[in-house]
C-alpha cells in the first residue's frame, strides 16, 4: 500500500505543479503569482537540503553559500557583459565547484563537526563580500551590494518559469537519484557506513556526487531568485535564514521522504505569506512546529499521513 | 612595539570573555557530547536579560545576575527535561535540529521583545578605562578577562570537589559504568544544561556590555564560542580558556594588519582550518 502511495504521489503533484506554472497566462493575481515563484524557488531549495540531510546524513547548514555564490556570479557577469543566463549556469558551476573545494576540508568531519563546519562557511564569505568589492560602481545596502545590469528585456513571465522547471524538475531529480546506483549506494551507506564500504561503495565519491549536485540545483536556484529580485547584497544572501527555510521545509514535511519537502514547502510558504505583517512571528510559530514535529512525529508531517493510511486500510 | 602591545593585551582581555562565553558550550559538549547550535542565542538572551534588568529596574547588570542565573538555570532545566532528553532518543540528529529550533524561537521572540535594532549595555564603568604604563584599555575588558578567570576556576572547582560535579564528570566519562555506580544520570544531564545556561546568563551579560548585540548576532557567538572550544580541545575547561585567549588575540591582531573590518572573517577562517586540520583540537587527545 505505502509502496502503491510512493508511486501515485507524483500524478495528483504533477497536476498542481501544471497548474502553478499556469498561473501567469490565466491571468492570477500579482500575488499569486509571486507566491508560487517561492514555492518553486523553496521546493528546490528544500529537495535539496533533504538529499544530502536525508539520504546522504550530511546536515549541511551551508547552503546559502552556494545560492549565493552562483547569484553573485550571474550579478558580476552582466556587470562585465556576460548575459544573464550564461552567468546563471556559470554561477550555478560555480557553487558545484566550491562544493569541490569545500568537500577536501568538511567531508572529514561527522555529524555535529560537519553541521558546525559547515555553519561557519556562509559566515566567512559574507565578511568577505563585505570587504570585496569585485566590481565598482553603484551599491546597494552595505558591503559588495549590486543591481543585475541590463536585464530589463527578461519578462517575469520567463523568469518564474524558470522558477517552475527547476522546482519541478528538482522533484523529479530526486526520483531518478533515489532509483539509480547512486541512490542504492547511499541507502546502503546510510543503513551502515562500514558495510556499505566493506562491499565496493565509495563512500566518499557517493557523498561527493550528492555535494556536488545539492550545490549546482541550489545555486541555480539562488540565481533565479536573484534574477527576479534584481539586486543582491551580502547580508541577506549569506543568511542563515535561507538554511532555516529549507531545514524547516523538510523536516516539517518529512525528512527522508521524497513528498516532505513538497508538502513542507506549501506549509512554509503559506505560513510565509498569512503572517507577513507580523515579522518575527512566522520563524517563531515555525520553531515551534518543527521543535513539535520533531518530537511528535520524526518523519513529518508525511510520517503522520503515512501512518494514518495503514490504520485506515487495516 | 608599544603598538603591536596594544592589540595584544586587548586580545587577552577579550579572550577572557570569549572562554566565558564558551564554558557552557565546553561543558555540554564533554558531558553529552552536543554542541548546541543554539548556543550564541542563549548568550546574546542572557545579553538582553541583563539590558531589560538594567532599562526597567536600573540594577546594575552584574547585581543582575541574581535575578538572570536563576532564570535560565530553571529554563535549561526545563528544556533538557522536556526537549533534549526525548530528543536523544529519537535519533543522533534529532537534538541537532531542536537546538536549530530553539535558536529560531530565541532568535525571534527577542526579534519581538526588543525590536531588530543594536543595543548595547551601558553602565557607569561603561566608558572607564584604566592604564598599563602609556597604554590605554577599557576597564570593561579588564572585567572581562578577571571573571573569565574566576567562572572558570569557580566551575572547575565544582566539578572537582562537589558530588554534583563529580557526577557529572563520571557520567561525562562514561555513562554506563556512572549509572552502575547509583549516578541518575537524567538528572545529572539536567543539572549540566542547567549550569550551563546559567553560564551563558553570565556570559551575555559581559558580551552585552563589551560588544553591542542584536537578535541575530548569536551564530557570531556561536562560532566564537565553537572556536574556542575546539581550539581548546572538547571539555577541558583550562583549554577553553587557554583557546579563548588564542582566538582573541588572533583576532585582535588581525585587526591590526588587516584592518578593523576584517578581524571577524580572522576568526572565521582560523576556525574552519582548524576543522579542516585538526578536528579534535590544538590540545585535544
Amino acid at each position: 500500500m505505502i509502496s502503491r502511495l510512493k508511486n501515485d504521489f507524483l500524478i495528483p503533484t504533477t497536476f498542481i505543479f501544471i497548474i502553478l506554472a499556469l498561473f501567469p497566462l490565466i491571468g492570477a493575481p500579482r500575488n499569486w503569482i509571486l507566491y508560487a515563484f517561492l514555492f518553486f524557488i523553496y521546493l528546490a531549495m528544500a529537495n535539496m537540503w533533504n538529499l544530502l540531510a536525508g539520504y546522504s546524513g550530511l546536515i549541511s547548514l551551508c547552503q546559502p553559500a552556494f545560492l549565493g555564490l552562483a547569484g553573485y556570479a550571474m550579478t558580476i557577469g552582466t556587470w562585465i557583459g556576460i548575459p544573464w543566463w550564461i552567468g546563471m549556469t556559470g554561477g550555478a558551476i560555480i557553487a558545484a565547484f566550491f562544493a569541490f573545494l569545500l568537500s577536501r576540508a568538511v567531508f572529514r568531519l561527522s555529524g555535529i563537526y560537519f553541521a558546525i563546519g559547515t555553519l561557519v562557511v556562509p559566515e566567512a564569505l559574507r565578511m568577505i563580500f563585505y570587504l570585496w568589492k569585485p566590481v565598482g560602481g553603484a551599491m546597494h545596502g552595505a558591503g559588495a551590494g549590486y543591481m543585475l545590469k541590463g536585464i530589463e528585456g527578461v519578462s517575469q513571465n520567463t523568469i518564474f518559469w524558470l522558477a517552475a522547471i527547476v522546482g519541478i524538475g528538482s522533484v523529479y531529480l530526486i526520483r531518478i537519484i533515489i532509483r539509480s546506483k547512486l541512490g542504492l549506494g547511499l541507502s546502503s551507506i546510510r543503513d551502515n557506513q562500514r558495510t556499505a564500504a566493506s562491499i565496493g561503495i565509495n563512500v566518499f565519491r557517493v557523498k561527493l556526487y550528492t555535494f556536488l549536485i545539492s550545490a549546482f540545483v541550489t545555486g541555480l536556484a539562488g540565481a533565479i531568485y536573484y534574477l527576479n529580485q534584481g539586486y543582491i547584497e551580502p547580508s541577506a544572501t549569506f543568511n542563515v535564514r535561507w538554511t532555516m527555510i529549507m531545514l524547516l521545509a523538510t523536516v516539517i514535511g518529512g525528512i527522508r521522504t521524497e513528498e516532505g519537502p513538497i508538502i513542507g514547502t506549501i506549509i512554509i510558504v503559506i505560513l510565509y505569506f498569512a503572517l507577513a505583517r507580523y515579522a518575527g512571528y512566522s520563524f517563531l510559530i515555525q520553531g515551534i512546529i518543527l521543535i513539535l514535529i520533531m518530537l511528535i512525529s520524526p518523519e513529518g508531517i508525511m510520517g503522520i499521513i503515512k501512518k494514518f493510511l495503514l490504520f485506515a486500510k487495516r | 612595539m608599544n603598538d603591536i602591545l596594544t592589540p595584544i593585551l586587548m586580545g587577552i582581555m577579550l579572550g577572557g570573555l570569549y572562554a566565558l562565553i564558551s564554558l557552557g558550550l565546553s561543558l555540554l559538549f564533554g558531558v553529552m557530547r552536543f554542541i548546541n547550535l543554539a548556543h550564541g542565542d542563549f548568550v546574546i538572551l542572557g545579553s538582553y536579560l541583563g539590558y531589560g534588568i538594567l532599562t526597567y529596574f536600573g540594577f546594575d547588570p552584574v547585581i543582575g545576575l541574581v535575578i538572570s542565573v536563576p532564570l535560565m538555570f530553571g529554563l535549561g532545566f526545563l528544556i533538557q527535561k522536556y526537549l533534549m532528553s526525548r530528543a536523544f532518543e529519537v535519533s543522533s540528529d534529532t537534538p541537532l535540529i531542536i537546538a536549530f529550533g530553539l535558536s529560531l524561537i530565541i532568535q525571534n521572540a527577542n526579534q519581538i521583545a526588543w525590536t531588530p535594532l543594536s543595543r548595547g549595555i551601558n553602565t557607569g564603568y561603561s566608558n572607564a578605562s584604566f592604564f598599563i604604563g602609556s597604554l590605554q584599555f577599557p576597564v570593561v575588558y579588564l572585567l572581562d578577562l578577571l571573571v573569565g578567570i574566576l567562572v572558570m576556576l569557580l566551575l572547575r572547582e565544582f566539578l572537582t570537589r562537589t558530588y554534583l560535579g563529580r557526577a557529572i564528570t563520571a557520567a561525562s566519562q562514561d555513562k554506563k559504568a556512572a549509572e552502575l555506580m547509583g549516578i541518575n544520570s537524567k538528572r545529572v544531564y539536567g543539572y549540566a544544561f542547567a549550569i550551563a545556561m546559567a553560564l551563558t546568563a553570565i556570559g551575555g551579560v559581559f558580551l552585552g556590555m563589551t560588544f553591542p548585540f542584536t537578535p541575530t548576532s548569536g551564530i557570531s557567538f556561536l562560532t566564537i564560542a565553537f572556536g574556542t572550544v575546539i581550539i581548546g580541545g572538547l571539555g577541558s575547561m583550562w583549554g577553553t580558556f587557554i583557546g579563548g585567549i588564542i582566538l582573541g588575540v588572533m583576532q585582535t591582531l588581525g585587526g591590526y594588519f588587516f584592518g578593523p573590518a576584517s578581524q571577524m572573517l580572522v576568526v572565521y577562517l582560523i576556525v574552519l582550518i582548524i576543522l579542516a586540520v585538526r578536528p579534535q583540537g590544538l590540545f585535544g587527545r
